[in-house]
């Protein structure tokens, strides 16, 4: 794990290829729901095909530029920049397409930039610097009240907060998302509020239980 | 101690609840524990019934911490109390579970005797075995103490009670889960510690 991060850092390269996927995604998803591409002759129709396969290709290379990393299992405090970085990214992927939006584009970029060591003022940073990206309003409706975004970034911020072994990592992150779900109006209403002392609060009251 | 009931089929499974290197008291109130024991105990009892249920994490979540807010507000000062607590927070964990059902039977059970609580109703049987479980592992590991099952418990005008009224208030579940542990619920409050202390004192 080390040896990894003192590697130069491919992150904005990284970063790249995962717009440029998205946008080849949200572009194909777009061309099938707005154009009946099926419906048309010759090339005009194989247009979401092609734009699938650019969105595989761009895939493969953003996993060869570096390999996925497996959220680390330090507490946040522990962690460092460009490891938050690299776990909120991962951890933010997962709890979203949990949530039913795996579309979405998450900016590891501006995971680093948002860091901070105060979890309740992170929350607040995090949508701040926009890491999820690309929300579309009926991917934020499948949390009651349109709550996606910060119930997103709650759950995974619940999650780094707890005490986990490697083995509960994956079982810990599901059930932060339980927890962020099951309290999502209160989480909704004190991050757009942005009261801080809410905010810490419900940490507060629910990292021990995740 | 509750009576114990030879005819009884009920089964408690607590062997087959999670292991945790925790205390249980610690482990029950961290929902990787919680969800996960549920989870078990549901296909497992699912599989002896034959019946397959459907589980929704978020009510399970919320049920779950309802259930905290419950014992910690209710937790009493005095230490003595414990071991009674101990018993009503599986009622109170019965009552958070019935108050938004997160488990819904996908068919009718096929294994199941046609006059049993399980063919009955079978997510308040479920939910119900399940709190009896986590009760009964607790109290053997905290007092050493095996937990028996009043006769009521094979009666199904009890289970039949038990859901008519708790439709109305789930409060009235709490009672059931001391009812079927031996005990004479105050039924006015049955979800209210302190006044139940003082019906089994008076």
């Amino acid at each position: 794990m080390t040896s990894l991060f003192q590697q130069p850092d491919v992150l904005p390269l990284r970063e790249a290829l995962r717009g440029l996927r998205f946008l080849l995604r949200r572009g194909g998803e777009t061309l099938a729901e707005t154009l009946g591409v099926e419906n048309l002759p010759g090339p005009a129709g194989d247009l979401a095909e092609i734009a699938e396969k650019a969105s595989e290709l761009a895939s493969g290379v953003v996993r060869s530029v570096l390999p996925q990393l497996p959220p680390p299992p330090e507490p946040l405090d522990h962690l460092t920049q460009t490891q938050f970085g690299a776990a909120i990214y991962v951890a933010l992927r997962t709890v979203l397409k949990r949530l039913g939006a795996p579309g979405v584009l998450v900016s590891e970029t501006s995971a680093r930039a948002a860091w901070q060591a105060d979890p309740a003022r992170l929350a607040l940073s995090l949508v701040e610097h926009r890491v999820i990206r690309g929300l579309l309003a009926h991917a934020a409706e499948q949390v009651p009240g349109g709550a996606l975004e910060p119930v997103a970034i709650f759950a995974v911020l619940l999650w780094l907060q707890a005490a986990r072994s490697d083995a509960e990592n994956e079982a810990v992150l599901d059930t932060a998302t339980d927890l962020a779900l099951a309290k999502a109006p209160e989480i909704a209403a004190a991050m757009a509020s942005a009261d801080l002392a809410r905010i810490e609060a419900l940490f507060a009251r629910l990292v021990p239980h995740v | 101690m509750p009576g114990w009931c030879p005819m009884s089929d009920a089964r408690l499974h607590p062997d087959q609840l999670p292991p945790s290197n925790e205390p249980l008291r610690i482990a029950v109130r961290r929902l990787r524990w919680f969800k996960s024991a549920f989870f078990n105990y549901v296909e497992t009892k699912g599989r002896e019934i034959g019946c397959k249920f459907s589980v929704d994490d978020t009510k399970l979540a919320a049920a779950f911490l309802r259930w905290l807010e419950a014992i910690e507000r209710q937790k009493p000062a005095d230490k003595s109390q414990r071991r009674d607590f101990f018993e009503f927070a599986a009622a109170l964990m019965l009552r958070e579970l019935t108050a938004d059902m997160p488990v819904t039977a996908q068919s009718a059970p096929t294994r199941a005797h046609r006059d049993s609580a399980a063919a009955f109703w079978p997510e308040g049987y479920c939910c119900t075995l399940f709190c009896l479980s986590v009760h009964a592992a607790a109290m053997q590991q905290e007092f050493h103490e095996a937990t028996d099952l009043d006769p009521a418990f094979d009666d199904l005008r009890h289970w039949w009670s038990f859901k008519e009224n708790t439709r109305q208030d789930a409060g009235f579940s709490s009672g059931f889960l001391q009812m079927l542990l031996g005990h004479e619920p105050n039924w006015l409050m049955p979800d209210v510690f302190r006044l139940r202390l003082q019906s089994e004192l008076g």
